[in-house]
């Protein structure tokens, strides 16, 4: 070899070190990226909180002002937090998830005549009590001032926008409280969450036993002929389609079919249809491997001892192509987690709390959309969302992996298994 | 016991077994049905797909629609204004091909070279580890890939924008979709060429190895070429991808008004960002006319297949 050839299989293979390097650094980069924007965002709350926040609004006309005295203020008060002593209670300012400035209630004393609030907005909970209490956002607070005019402060209000100016316009400025209107915490993940479980579990529901049936007559019932052939290549041809084509499949032709079910619009219904119809090459084909896995002893013990085929796929094949069956459905779930274009045509972009089967909804990989096409996207909220559909999706998997792993394992212990037999049988003889 | 009672036996015996056998046989048949049944559904699905989007979207060039779009002016249009009811789709389909062969022309080489690293060249650690990446980057759904790519790829263009003196939409431009999808489309093709790279038999490399060529060239030269229908038809999978990618890509494009593109640092249209973009409500030609977007977009994927294919049996009889 002369050295011009030693040197050029260098560079060819640098290149190809190279074109590896660079996949690892860019996955790295996108890990890095998601984890840095979005962790600080990521919280219990954020994934147990609705995403619309309630108004409250209530009002102190009843309460006798000249009983209370002034408060003393706690010693586990937070540092940031200013305290009012003519009122016993104590605020925060933050930034909120969707990046505007609020106001929380950090502290509120037991005796403080601020949680003593009647609801006086006419409708049938007029009268009720509603206080303020500590968790709850406080938007504007009305006031009687010294003049004993009717004055308004808080962050919608002119003055006292933040804690500071607040705190020293209640304790300095005013005579008694008027009414209050706060909110409770939003931006929250709580719809979407609950919609994404809807989805998995309706689309699985559907996708599962149609999906698992085709696999079970491509490999085991089907006839060698050309109409097996079109159905394979139909579902091969059906993993190549674009998930946006799905969608508009979704909206006309799935659309007949829930709106038999009495549903007008988009729904989750409607979503998880077309994702059922995503997911069907993928289930087919993972069952369809884990089937080819089946020893065909199996079959031929089980149809020998007088079983029928479908006893012996129900009590012999299933059970032992469960592994592959398994697998299929944790990456059906991965897949359902990640989908986004089909569902934005099916399911609407409307991010809902308390969401159904038969109404629209947002799945995490939608609500992420939702927040990022807005005029201002909200890139630590999205982060934070990525960051939880991440790790669900490489924990499931990681679980594949697992599962394909141990099903080889098995056949090839199973492989050495007979060779040793079949040794141990020529030995003898 | 009389022998009449015992034929009386043995006959209700043989009467009751054939009665489970038949019940065996026919659930056996009623199964089987099924079986069947639920195979030509998953095989229909494609033809009705095709059916219903084609049936809706062919719907607006009709007489009897509202207000008809000319199929002319929207295969020839340059322009796509949707407040103003022009609809033209053409340079939506030169920009999407542009955006994915760029796409294609830097993840393609990447993804073999990257593939002969896995199977031949890394060892058995780096090799498990270089499969996982992949895998991996296969596994993050699209829309992370957009908020990545909305943060991070968009800064850099920008940057580089700085260098040539131009101005970017915040960085949201054609160069960032190029970007972004030859990442997205990078797993695809390496997956498969790995597959059609393991596939080649030890012998080739072996008589290449016999005659005096190097490891490496007989990597790059006999390996590469007899895996070539499988590396294409990794293309044709990545290229896929690439057209019909639509959440990630939205998030970058920008949505041009008119086009094509050709400065890169530009803002783009493709095909999916313009079904996806003001999506508000679900009648009127506004929405329907997205349905003939995709009709469009389902036929550049089947030329292309088509296309690659036949590129591919030139190739091989080539050879």
């Amino acid at each position: 070899m002369n050295r011009i050839r030693i040197i050029k299989d260098r560079i060819a293979e640098g290149l190809t070190w190279l074109s590896s390097g660079i996949s690892a650094l860019v996955l790295i980069a996108i890990f890095v990226f998601i984890f840095k924007r979005g962790w600080s965002t990521l919280n219990w709350d954020l994934l147990k909180n609705n995403y619309n926040s309630e108004n409250l609004m209530a009002g102190y006309d009843h309460i006798d002002w000249d009983e209370h005295g002034a408060f003393a203020a706690p010693d586990t008060l937070p540092e940031n937090a200013f305290f009012s002593e003519k009122y016993g209670v104590a605020f925060v300012d933050s930034v909120s998830a969707a990046k505007e400035s609020q106001m929380e209630v950090v502290f509120l004393d037991p005796e403080s005549p601020l949680q003593d609030g009647k609801i006086t907005t006419a409708g049938p909970r007029q009268g009720d009590k509603l206080g303020l209490e500590e968790g709850l956002y406080l938007k504007k607070i009305s006031y009687i001032n010294l003049e004993g005019d009717k004055k308004s402060a808080g962050l919608t209000a002119t003055q006292g926008k933040t804690s500071e100016e607040l705190v020293s316009v209640l304790d300095n400025d005013s005579q008694e409280v008027v009414d209050f209107y706060a909110q409770t915490e939003g931006g929250g993940l709580k719809g979407s969450i609950i919609t994404t479980l809807l989805l998995i579990g309706l689309t699985l529901i559907i996708a599962l036993p149609i999906g698992v049936f085709a696999a079970i007559y491509l490999h085991e019932l089907a006839p060698k002929n050309k109409l097996t052939a079109w159905i394979r290549s139909s579902i091969e041809l059906l993993s190549g389609v674009p998930s946006v084509i799905f969608g508009l499949m979704g909206m006309t032709m799935l659309f007949q079919v829930t709106r038999l079910m009495g549903i007008t619009g988009q729904s989750t219904m409607l979503g998880a249809l077309t994702l059922a119809v995503i997911l069907l090459p993928v289930i087919i084909r993972q069952t369809e491997e884990a089937l080819i896995n089946v020893p065909d002893g199996y079959r031929m013990a089980s149809l020998s001892m007088g079983a029928t085929q479908f006893q012996t796929i129900y009590k012999i094949i299933i059970p032992n192509a469960m592994p592959g069956i398994l697998s299929a459905t944790l990456l059906s779930i991965s897949r359902i987690i990640g989908e986004s274009a089909a569902l934005i045509f099916t399911m609407g972009t409307a991010i809902m709390d308390n969401p159904a089967w038969n109404t629209r909804g947002t799945s995490l990989a939608v609500h992420i959309w939702t927040v990022m096409s807005g005029e201002q996207p909200n890139f630590e909220l999205a982060s934070a969302i990525s960051i939880v559909i991440l790790i669900i999706v490489l924990i499931l998997n990681v679980s594949v992996k697992y599962l394909t792993y141990r099903m080889t394992r098995d056949k090839d212990d199973q492989k050495k298994k007979n060779t040793k037999v079949k040794v141990k049988a020529t030995t003898e003889t | 016991m009389t022998t009449e009672q015992q034929n009386k036996n043995k006959t209700l015996i043989r009467e009751r077994s054939a009665k489970r056998r038949s019940l065996y046989k026919s659930v056996d048949r009623t199964m089987q049905f099924i079986f069947r049944l639920c195979g030509l559904i998953a095989a229909l699905m494609i033809i009705l797909i095709v059916f219903f989007v084609a049936a809706r979207g062919i719907q607006v060039f009709l007489p009897g629609y509202e207000n008809p779009v000319s199929l002319g002016e929207f295969l020839t249009g340059m322009r796509w204004r949707s407040d103003q009811g022009v609809y033209g789709v053409l340079f939506i389909v030169i920009n999407t091909i542009i955006t994915a062969f760029f796409a294609g022309l830097i993840a393609f080489p990447l993804s073999v070279l990257s593939a002969l690293m896995i199977v031949k060249i890394a060892p058995k650690r780096l090799s498990n580890a270089l499969t996982t990446v992949v895998e991996l980057l296969a596994a993050i759904p699209s829309v992370v890939y957009g908020v990545f790519a909305s943060g991070a790829i968009t800064d850099i263009v920008e940057k580089m924008a700085g260098w040539f003196n131009y101005t970017t939409f915040g960085g949201n431009s054609m160069l960032a979709v190029i970007l972004l999808l030859a990442i997205m489309i990078y797993p695809t093709i390496t997956s498969m060429a790995v597959v059609a790279i393991r596939a080649v038999p030890e012998s080739h490399e072996l008589g290449s190895l016999a005659l005096g060529a190097s490891r490496t060239q007989t990597n790059f030269k006999v390996v590469l070429s007899s895996a070539k229908s499988g590396i294409f038809a990794g293309l044709i999978l990545g290229l896929g991808r690439a057209f019909g990618e639509a959440t990630a890509v939205s998030m970058v494009a920008g949505n041009a008004f008119v086009g094509p593109t050709w400065n890169p640092f530009d803002l783009t249209r493709t095909l999916t960002t313009t079904m996806l973009s003001g999506l508000h409500e679900t009648v009127g030609v506004d929405y329907d006319v997205r349905f003939s977007v995709g009709i469009v977009l389902m036929i550049i994927i089947l030329i292309t297949n088509l296309a690659i294919n036949a590129l591919r049996k030139k190739m091989e009889s080539g050879d």
